[in-house]
């Protein structure tokens, strides 16, 4: 895919090797040139006869160059250069000096016999393993053609030098002498055989550092894909519609598979038709064709009953009814798989791309993957719009008929059908309230069953929960008034924002107040304060000097429809489902909430409701 | 206003239809009434209203709302003044235009909304504002 970036990183990770070897090098002369010291005082000592000050010469300056090389591989070491060239030509300059260096000590050590002779393989070896296969054949070829120069004009004899004794024969036989030449030969070959066997292990490992670096890019990739499609999975499970959350899904497909477009066909309930839900990057024209008949497409019907379809080049196939169509959207290959749940398939998802041959094995995998995560959220929001539409229409046929008989009892309590006697008022007048609590209770009832869906979908926000208490208080002012209660409202300055939602803030704060409200007889007094627990939390609490709560009372309080004896007795209306929609509001907020009453005394209730850290509000 | 003005109550509830029809002739008012969109439409058509009273949820849930749309768009009748009765009407005003984006493509179609069930005293006071002319586009009380 991205060619430029894979040759860089490759250079990068062989530099690095390079750059390695090339120290380890300049370490490996300091332990060569020691041994080489102590090698020439043994051979001192034990009486061989050496051309010692030259050799000592020598490697004296192994050791200048060594401390030469050092400082040019500090040097690369903080400039880094950016390619492999510098590396490879310091690599160069010092198997070159060390060949030479070596080459003169064979040369003063007896030529072809000398004992030294073994360690122009070793060179070689560093050489394959440093320097390209071509390179070490080219030093392997010099070396021969250097030791064969050596063979024939016998330098030794030149430079009248003493020969070391082992094999000091052979020099006494020149060409004449076949074994020197097959002493010769067999050394070439060795060394011929030697360079090839390193090389070729080095080709070997330099094509599986490749492949693991592919590896390594491949599973990057991946790793990319993978985190955007937790994004989007996250992003969609936002949306409360299904055509949104369609929408989102085409376009983030598209845009993680890295293709041109997307769409998403959806079966229509008899499963005989498919049409266009969402797509992405398609033309108007083709998103508009009519409704596919699922019968009469073999493809769509193959990918409805689950396999994957996968179409490398559209020109070499026979596969649309309307090619042409397909083309003039430059598709040319494409990706299609059955978005299902279990066993119900929801419709047919595609990817598009220009490129033929574009998808892999891989991205089917992980195609595969991300239409089930879709197909997933898909089903889940459909059931709880269903839901949703299901309680919408429940609250529609509870609350019609009530509200229905409510408006005709107004008629006879208003006298709109003539006089009532005393008796039939007061039958009607209970009618009315009957059913003004039954009416609560039904609106109560919704409430709580629709709480968790609405609120589940949208997203929490920081929320000013000073505001909204302030934006209900004159409500509950007059209504404390009209009771004769004094009602006050403390907030603290400076609280910091609580995540939720207005609307659950309003449901809490409501039900509470209005129940303090309620059951605190005329005289007492309601007091409503907004504080703040700890960084963390704030605290709503309303306290009241009214009727109380039965200690045996109290834990049952959050149970649905309870109401204790004594506040059924003070107030009639009441669902008891107030404190039980708080409970379910609180729960959702990861709130608490805790109740401390006193019989006949009054009634604190406290809740804790978590804050949004101050600094992540700015 | 000399001549008696003229109400039309659409409405499937047929209780409903009824108890409006009590209050308001009441006040000598003359009141016509539809069971559904369509109908409701229909007489229009006949004769203008001098204020027409909507029920939200008829044969489908937008009906009223279908119906308000079709006579806001049409210059003949974008005067006539509507009160929409709802069960719904906190719950709406609480949600706003915005939350039924997918039903309504711009503000509230209505002079006024109604909160069910019907009060007789203010309805009566609702609807003779909207008689003079006091339109306020927005929410009830």
């Amino acid at each position: 895919m991205d060619i430029i970036n894979d040759t860089i990183k490759q250079q990068i990770f062989f530099r690095k090797e390079l750059r390695e070897r090339v120290y380890w090098f300049i370490k490996l002369r300091w332990v060569a040139a020691a041994i080489g010291l102590v090698g020439l005082a043994a051979a001192h000592l034990t009486g061989l006869r050496l051309p010692l000050g030259p050799l000592v010469g020598i490697v004296l300056s192994i050791i200048g160059y060594n401390i030469i090389f050092l400082l040019i591989g500090r040097r690369l070491l903080s400039t880094r250069p950016a390619g492999v060239r510098p590396y490879h030509i310091f690599a160069h300059v010092q198997i070159s000096l060390d060949i030479i260096s070596l080459l003169l000590m064979i040369i003063l050590t007896g030529g072809l016999a000398s004992p030294l002779l073994i360690f122009v393989i070793f060179h070689i070896v560093l050489a394959g393993m440093l320097l390209s296969p071509v390179s070490c054949f080219g030093y392997t070829f010099m070396v021969l053609l250097a030791l064969g120069t050596l063979l024939l004009i016998r330098p030794e004899g030149l430079l009248h030098l003493e020969t070391i004794h082992i094999g000091s024969h052979f020099f006494f036989h020149q060409l004449q002498h076949p074994e020197l030449v097959i002493s010769y030969l067999i050394f070439a070959m060795a060394l011929v055989v030697a360079a090839y066997l390193i090389t070729s292990v080095k080709v070997t490992l330099r094509a599986k550092g490749r492949e693991l670096l592919i590896i390594s890019k491949q599973l990057d990739i991946s790793n990319t894909k993978l985190l955007a499609l937790y994004e989007m999975i996250k992003e969609i499970g936002t949306k409360t519609r299904l055509q949104e959350l369609m929408d989102s899904a085409t376009h983030n497909a598209a845009r993680i598979m890295g293709v041109k477009a997307c769409s998403i066909k959806l079966l229509d309930k008899d499963k005989k038709y498919l049409e266009f839900a969402s797509s992405y990057g398609l033309s108007q024209e083709f998103v508009a064709i009519d409704r596919i008949e699922v019968d009469k497409s073999t493809i769509n019907r193959q990918i409805i009953e689950g396999s994957l379809y996968s179409i490398g080049n559209l020109d070499e196939e026979d596969y649309f009814q309307y090619p042409n169509d397909v083309r003039k959207e430059g598709v040319v290959s494409m990706l299609c798989l059955p978005l299902r749940v279990g066993h119900k398939t929801l419709g047919v998802f595609c990817v598009y791309s220009g490129e033929s041959n574009y998808f892999s094995a891989r991205d089917a995998d992980f195609f595969s993957l991300m239409t089930d995560l879709i197909a997933l959220a898909m089903e889940e929001l459909s059931q709880s719009t269903a839901k949703t539409w299901f309680l919408n229409k429940t609250a529609h046929q509870l609350r019609s008929p009530v509200s229905a008989v409510m408006s005709m009892l107004y008629l006879l309590t208003k006298g709109y059908l003539g006089p009532l006697t005393a008796q039939q008022q007061e039958t009607v007048a209970r009618c009315e309230k009957r059913l003004s609590i039954l009416r609560d209770t039904i609106n109560d009832l919704l409430t709580l069953a629709s709480e968790n869906d609405e609120s589940r979908r949208q997203p929490f926000h920081p929320v000013d929960a000073a505001a909204v208490l302030q934006a209900m208080t004159p409500i509950y002012l007059t209504q404390a008034e009209q009771k004769n209660l004094i009602f006050e409202v403390r907030a603290a300055a400076d609280l910091p924002y609580v995540l939720g939602q207005e609307r659950l803030l309003d449901e809490i704060f409501t039900n509470l107040i209005s129940n303090a409200i309620k059951y605190t007889p005329a005289g007492g007094r309601v007091l409503v304060s907004l504080s703040r627990e700890s960084v963390e939390k704030i605290v709503f609490k309303v306290e009241d000097t009214g009727i109380g709560i039965p200690e045996s009372d109290l834990n049952r309080l959050f149970a649905e429809f309870f109401r204790a004896e004594n506040a059924k007795s003070m107030v009639e209306e009441g669902t008891g489902l107030g404190l039980a929609i708080v409970k379910e509001v609180l729960d959702q907020m990861n709130g608490t909430i805790r109740v401390a009453s006193q019989f006949g005394r009054g009634t604190t209730v406290t809740c804790l409701i978590p804050a949004q850290r101050r600094h992540g509000l700015s | 206003m000399a001549t008696i003005p003229d109400i039309l109550i659409i409405d499937d509830d047929r209780d409903l239809v009824n108890s409006v029809r009590i209050i308001l002739e009441s006040r000598n008012y003359h009141v016509r009434s539809a069971y559904n969109g369509q109908e409701g439409y229909r007489s229009i058509e006949e004769k203008i209203p001098d204020l027409v009273i909507l029920d939200v949820m008829m044969t489908t849930d937008t009906e009223g709302f279908d119906l308000a749309y079709k006579l806001r768009r049409n210059p003949k009748y974008v005067n006539i003044p509507i009160l929409m009765v709802t069960g719904f009407t906190q719950r709406m005003a609480d949600l706003g235009p915005e939350n039924f984006q997918h039903i309504l493509s711009e503000d509230w179609p209505v002079s006024q909304f109604f909160e069910e069930p019907i009060e007789p005293e203010q309805l009566l006071a609702a609807a003779e504002a909207l008689l003079k002319g006091e339109a306020s586009y927005g929410h009830h009380q």
